[in-house]
């Protein structure tokens, strides 16, 4: 019997494509997760109101002295 | 953990090449073309693990309402479909030059092709309720109602007169092929294996972030 390469390439690559387009769109699922969840924390940081933390003392002219 | 899955999977299945088409020899009927042998058995095989899982995880979510379940039953489902439509593809592949035919309504060929396509109505339900209970209840229950029709698929070319030749591993008594040929096989269906897990793991993990997202 003839040995048909060309049916065995075809069904070989034919599982390339299936099994390596799933994977991709596994691997794509994935990255948009992570965008999403980049947006989402960013967002939420953008929405707090202004920190007041970065100047904890206030200005030297108004500073009082300490009291005994 | 999923990453070194993968990589496991990917050199199995470089090995099932390796074996399947430099160590396994040219067999003596068909010639080179049983080589397709080493993809479609496998993905059959991967395709019963596949829906087996789906029943066991559906009765699993039915008694205990627990969403994990839920989430593997949903991923082997889609990877179930995957590789089933694999297998079809790869049997018609192989059917043209030994059979002189792409497809026949054959016992065997007619049971896969309902079970693939119950499946796809199992991922088609999920997509159309928008309540996630009453989504993973109803699939639970096609799931376990689909996954009756793999012992049909099994044993259909023992109970009708088939085209499709009889298993030649997995039945009672010794395997009937040639030492390396089995050897062969073996090693791909493991690859197989390991590749259906790698992806059942993969899904299951985007599934559980993308429900943490929209929560």
């Amino acid at each position: 019997m003839t040995d048909h390469w060309g049916f065995v390439v075809a069904a070989y690559a034919l599982a390339v494509v299936v099994l390596g387009g799933y994977w991709r769109r596994l691997v794509r699922m994935e990255h948009e997760l992570n965008a999403l969840n980049t947006a989402r924390v960013d967002a939420t940081l953008r929405s707090r109101p202004p920190s007041r933390g970065a100047h904890p003392r206030p200005e030297p002219g108004t500073r009082t002295p300490l009291q005994p | 953990m999923t990453r070194l899955l993968g990589w496991l999977a990917a050199l199995a299945l470089a090995a099932g090449v390796i074996m399947g088409f430099a160590i396994a020899p040219r067999e003596a009927t068909q010639g080179n073309v049983q080589r397709i042998m080493y993809l479609h058995v496998p993905t059959a095989w991967v395709a019963y693990l596949a829906f087996g899982v789906v029943l066991l995880a559906s009765i699993a979510y039915l008694a205990r309402r627990a969403p994990a379940a839920d989430r593997l039953a949903h991923a082997s489902a889609e990877v179930g479909v995957v590789f089933t439509g694999l297998t079809i593809a790869a049997g018609s592949i192989w059917g043209k030059p030994t059979w002189g035919t792409w497809w026949t309504w054959d016992a065997r060929l007619t049971s896969v092709a309902i079970l693939f396509v119950m499946y796809l109505g199992y991922l088609l339900l999920r997509g159309m309720i928008d309540d996630g209970e009453r989504a993973a209840r109803y699939c639970a229950v096609l799931g376990i109602v689909a996954a009756l029709d793999v012992p049909l698929v099994h044993f259909s070319v023992y109970w009708w007169r088939t085209l499709h030749q009889p298993p030649s591993v997995l039945k009672p008594g010794a395997a009937t092929m040639p030492p390396a040929i089995l050897a062969a096989l073996l090693v791909n269906v493991v690859a197989f294996t390991l590749l259906y897990v790698y992806f059942v793991a993969k899904r299951v993990r985007l599934l559980r972030d993308e429900t943490e997202a929209l929560a």
